[in-house]
């Protein structure tokens, strides 16, 4: 009789309906255990390389100078943009890794933002906005929309995700005319920018991304530098009469057009001086290098290695700065999403032990049907191994079937979780990692060898 | 294959009957390859002697060696490969599978003895080839132990040990079956231990033992 044979023999000499409803429970069990388990060890992972690829704001910072009482008090204020001696010095500090300065608008902004896709169809959101850049490497991502060059007609604009779940929660629910945007549809929607107090100058924007990291309304370092050379609102004192050869030459000039004569070769020998005082005279080059300084950041982002060191702390407080962390809330969001983690994973885990234990109950059930049988076969001289590897097999059977929906399950609700954190700009790979699948390996032997000496033991007691 | 025993006194006995027997508290050896009967009357312990050798049941006092070494000293697995290989053993309740087919029975035994006959022709012999595709529960009781010696049979043993194996056969069939299991012993130098109520099969007994 050959092997294949005899084991056929055997197992339908110990053909034995196991208690079905049992065994129903316990491989339902066993299944939303796998996938729970499975999922939350995916999610982890997936988790963990969200957050470090999108390195959260954690570890970013902005400092500003204190803003000190109301519109008087701005008469007599001090100085509130960080010169590059004081940059630099925090760029010393301990802990900090980069600084960067935020440049803002010289110019009033006015955007209308129509929702509809096409301008003048419906109804425009209109505001009164600001605009401010910063470099490039400080961004959470860089778009491929994000360049300006002097003659583009679009300016990219970045805001922050929440000012679009401001507008689909906050503003939307409000205002028949104004949809709920998804990512797309926002990026989609053209805007128009109005530069300067009278309009001057009306430019087509659009939102290009959506930043997590910087709480601003962003453009490219180049398109407000230009925008600030050509529409920047000179107040009085930055007006000068040009004095060329000793007689003064034309109407008094800003700084920026001065500026623009810079190519000029006598431009050296030129003078300036101030409006309200004509007589004091200086050379005409001091002026350009004082415009550097009204460009000075009035605002800095800094990234740091971890937590702010003590150092910091105290140059802050001894300066006077104050020290804003970019979206801290995004900390919870963490703490919110290990806890659902650790409880999918306790969820998951007490199912699998129970139904662990539900297995093993029914095979107890089932040895125990058909243990005259059994007992007869180790009595004829086959082995307990023999035979508990028929019941073995039956479990394995059933196991491999679990395991096996237990992946495409989990792969489904994996699929649609992705494509709902799509809809929310999050990308997340789908499909499940070599380690989740390592890692349902280890627990599908684990599981296996449990079961397995439930039988051994079961068969053993029978034929004692 | 030598079966010792020094002493047995099975825990359950009455004293009454130990002291009659031929067997229990007495030192008896059998030696290899012979054809031995012990006869009693029911309740004496026929099957329960027979259970000691085949290593069912261990409620004695006293010593039970097989090659010298004793039963009480063997582990499981040695009981395994012994009643895989040395020993066979016709049940008194046949130990059939009634679900299964005559043929299947047959079939259903972990190694298969090279100096028996086939399966078929020692069914042919017995008068049950008929029978063998038919499940066991269908059999009448007579049937159902001639399946049982050959499953027996088919089995490789040194020895035979068969508990009342004839108490539903006519004399035609006992004569039949003796001689099969004659030549089937022979032809595997082995010994036969044979119960009985009282009747004496025609097999070539050189010792008899009452319990």
């Amino acid at each position: 009789m050959s092997s294949a044979n005899k084991t056929s023999l055997l197992s339908s000499c110990l053909l034995v309906k196991g208690p079905k409803r049992e065994l129903s429970i316990a491989s339902l069990g066993c299944l939303l255990g796998t996938v729970l388990l499975l999922l939350s060890f995916q999610f982890y992972q997936d988790a963990v390389s969200y957050l470090s690829d999108n390195q959260g704001p954690m570890d970013y910072f902005t400092i500003n100078k204190k803003v000190e009482g109301g519109a008087l008090a701005n008469l007599g204020k001090r100085e509130d943009s960080f010169s590059p001696e004081e940059m630099e010095a925090i760029k010393k500090l301990d802990g900090v890794k980069r600084v960067g300065g935020f440049v803002r608008n010289q110019f009033p902004v006015t955007v209308y933002i129509w929702p509809t896709g096409t301008v003048g169809l419906g109804s425009a959101a209109k505001a009164d906005l600001f605009f401010e850049s910063i470099p490039d490497e400080f961004l959470d991502f860089v778009p491929e929309e994000w360049t300006w060059e002097e003659n583009s007609s679009l300016v990219p604009i970045m805001v922050p995700k929440f000012y679009l779940d401001l507008w689909n929660f906050g503003l939307a629910p409000s205002r028949i005319e104004y949809p709920p945007l998804s990512v797309e549809a926002a990026t989609g929607m053209p805007i128009e920018v109005f530069i300067g107090k009278s309009r001057e100058a009306t430019l087509d924007g659009r939102f290009v991304a959506f930043s997590k990291r910087i709480n601003s309304v962003l453009v490219p370092e180049a398109f407000l530098a230009w925008a600030n050379r050509k529409f920047g609102q000179p107040d009085a004192g930055d007006f000068f009469f040009l004095w060329k050869n000793g007689v003064i030459e034309g109407p008094p000039h800003s700084r920026d057009e001065l500026g623009e004569f810079l190519e000029d070769p006598d431009f050296g020998s030129w003078e300036v001086s101030p409006l309200e005082n004509p007589a004091q005279r200086a050379p005409a080059i001091s002026v350009l290098e004082k415009r550097k300084e009204s460009l000075r950041p009035s605002r800095i982002i800094l990234e740091i290695s971890e937590k702010p060191s003590q150092s910091l702390l105290r140059h802050i407080d001894e300066n006077g700065y104050e020290m804003n962390r970019e979206f801290p809330e995004q900390d919870k969001i963490r703490q919110v999403t290990r806890a659902l983690l650790l409880g999918m994973t306790g969820v998951g885990g007490l199912l699998s032990l129970l139904s662990i234990a539900t297995f093993a109950t029914s095979f107890r059930l089932m040895i125990a049907q058909m243990a005259q049988h059994a007992s007869n076969l180790i009595l004829l001289g086959f082995s307990r191994h023999e035979v508990s590897r028929v019941f073995l097999s039956r479990f394995n059977k059933l196991f491999l079937l679990i395991l096996l929906a237990s992946v495409g399950l989990g792969y489904g609700v994996k699929q649609f979780l992705v494509a709902e954190a799509s809809r929310f700009n999050v990308v997340v790979e789908g499909g499940f990692s070599a380690q989740s699948m390592l890692a349902l390996l280890i627990y599908a032997i684990g599981f296996l060898v449990i079961n397995k000496r439930v039988i051994d033991k079961s068969i053993r007691e029978l034929s004692q | 294959m030598r079966i010792e025993l020094n002493g047995i006194l099975p825990d359950l006995l009455t004293p009454k009957a130990v002291e009659k027997s031929q067997i229990w508290g007495k030192r008896i050896v059998f030696e290899p390859q012979s054809v031995l009967l012990v006869s009693a009357q029911s309740g004496m312990g026929k099957s329960t002697l027979l259970h000691f050798i085949y290593g069912l049941r261990k409620d004695f006092r006293g010593v039970l060696s097989i090659n010298e070494k004793s039963t009480t000293e063997r582990d499981f697995h040695e009981w395994e490969c012994l009643r895989r290989e040395s020993l066979s053993l016709v049940f008194q309740d046949l130990r059939l599978f009634p679900h299964l087919t005559a043929g299947q029975n047959l079939e259903l035994i972990p190694q298969k003895n090279p100096a028996a006959p086939s399966a078929e022709e020692m069914s042919d012999r017995l008068g049950v080839r008929s029978c063998l595709d038919q499940t066991v529960s269908t059999l009448s009781h007579g049937q159902r132990q001639r399946i049982a010696i050959i499953r027996a049979l088919r089995k490789p043993f040194q020895w035979l040990l068969l508990d009342e194996p004839f108490s539903h056969l006519d004399d035609e069939n006992q004569e039949t079956a003796c001689r099969l299991i004659q030549e089937t012993a022979q032809a595997n130098d082995a010994g036969i231990l044979l119960s009985s109520l009282g009747e004496t099969p025609s097999l070539p007994f050189e010792h008899r033992f009452s319990l």
